[in-house]
């Protein structure tokens, strides 16, 4: 079974968002590592760029396909973690701490009504599991 | 019995090939039906994979002398020399069974299909159940040097390269068959070192085979997409209805063409403007 940390929100497209403040810190969960295996690539909007909600911010490379990363928040991303760029493996490894992907100056704090917490998220993994 | 939709085959230039793939995936959702397509290219073109650097992994020099076509794919993977090849399509729901969340099991169901397809064309296929890694060093931008887990093989040799993208929940999965297959000329354009030594093959060369190396009859293409198109039925269990794209997809197709895969910063950098 996955891990869900209790501390974060999820997103429908297995994207994790830690909140602090108006501050977003935004990955991809266990599960979804899992679901894509090795990771090879990836390639993510750069700071200064805007995100939206439930929009692509990214594409990433495993194995055999390309994967849009779709963002659980609108805002403006203000960081991007650059240990990506020498060590993507970090992303199925260690997904929550080192892996994570972006960071979010959040334009409309109300979108966070629209995401999971982790029992809802453990419930939607448990669906996306029996279709396997 | 569900139905999926059969794009009649056609052949187009690369850019528009790959433009109808993503307006099929980009306008394909749950309550639509999955789409298998076969195509060919009107001339010689190389389809790069999503992240692959042009400049690092394909001669275009050589390209740009033989007038051959370079687009990016939307899908991962490495390089494909296409023109002497059939290509299919497959857009479906990733979560509508039998297929996957998982990517390598969608690669699995969409095998045992083309299995079924080429058991009907004469050829017995595998699928590679233990993948070399995409890491192997040597001819590693080229596709078909890089035989992956569920990709198919007619014995130690690699018959099918394919790729996929995911967008939520809807999946584009294609491949190359090659109709004939010139080792050289794949190296050459890849820009990979070595080649025949005293006549004996390549490595490249010796790890591919091709319809025409398999069959003694050359069967048409038409024919080929048929046997194919009787193995998705066959597996799948479903009744394959002939459509083409409809006015949506047409319009996206048009719109991708035009900003995505006619332009040199797409192609050659992999950078968008949409």
């Amino acid at each position: 079974m996955s891990a869900f940390p209790d501390d974060l929100l999820y997103s429908r497209e297995h994207t994790w968002i830690r909140v602090d403040g108006n501050i977003a810190t935004i990955g991809i969960t266990d599960y979804g590592q899992d679901k894509l295996g090795e990771v090879l690539s990836i390639k993510i909007s750069t700071p200064d760029s805007s995100v939206e909600q439930d929009e692509p911010f990214g594409m990433i490379e495993s194995e055999k396909a390309v994967v849009e990363l779709i963002s659980p928040i609108s805002g403006d991303v203000i960081n991007v973690n650059e240990d990506l760029i020498d060590d993507v493996g970090i992303v199925n490894s260690d997904p929550y701490d080192t892996g994570w992907m972006i960071i979010v100056e959040m334009s409309d704090i109300s979108e966070l009504d629209n995401l999971l917490d982790s029992y809802e998220y453990a419930d939607y993994v448990e669906e996306d599991e029996e279709v396997d | 019995m569900d139905t999926w939709r059969l794009i009649p085959f056609s052949r187009h230039d690369a850019f528009e090939n790959m433009a109808i793939d993503e307006a099929v995936l980009r306008c394909h959702s749950a309550d639509r039906i999955p789409t298998l397509r076969f195509y060919g290219w009107e001339r010689e073109s190389v389809s790069l994979g999503y992240f692959q650097d042009v400049e690092r992994e394909l001669n275009c020099s050589l390209c740009r002398r033989q007038h051959i076509d370079i687009v990016r794919r939307p899908t991962g993977g490495k390089a494909v020399l296409h023109g002497s090849d059939l290509t299919y399509a497959v857009v479906a729901s990733a979560s509508q069974p039998p297929f996957s969340p998982r990517v390598l099991e969608t690669y699995r169901v969409i095998s045992e299909c083309l299995i079924r397809g080429l058991e009907k064309a004469g050829i017995r296929a595998d699928m590679v159940r233990e993948g070399r890694s995409v890491h192997a060093g040597e001819g590693d931008s080229c596709c078909f040097a890089v035989p992956v887990q569920y990709e198919l093989c007619v014995g130690e040799k690699k018959i099918c390269g394919s790729a996929q993208v995911r967008v939520r929940d809807a999946f584009l999965q294609h491949g190359s068959i090659p109709l004939t297959f010139d080792g050289l000329r794949s190296r050459m354009i890849m820009g990979l070192q070595g080649g025949e030594h005293g006549g004996v093959p390549d490595a490249l060369t010796r790890s591919v085979t091709s319809l025409q190396e398999q069959l003694e009859d050359r069967a048409s293409v038409e024919r080929l997409c048929e046997h194919l198109a009787g193995g998705f039925e066959e597996y799948m269990k479903v009744r394959l209805i002939l459509a083409d794209l409809d006015r949506d997809e047409e319009i996206m197709k048009e719109e991708l063409l035009r900003k995505k895969y006619s332009q040199l910063q797409w192609n050659m950098k992999g950078l968008m403007v949409m």
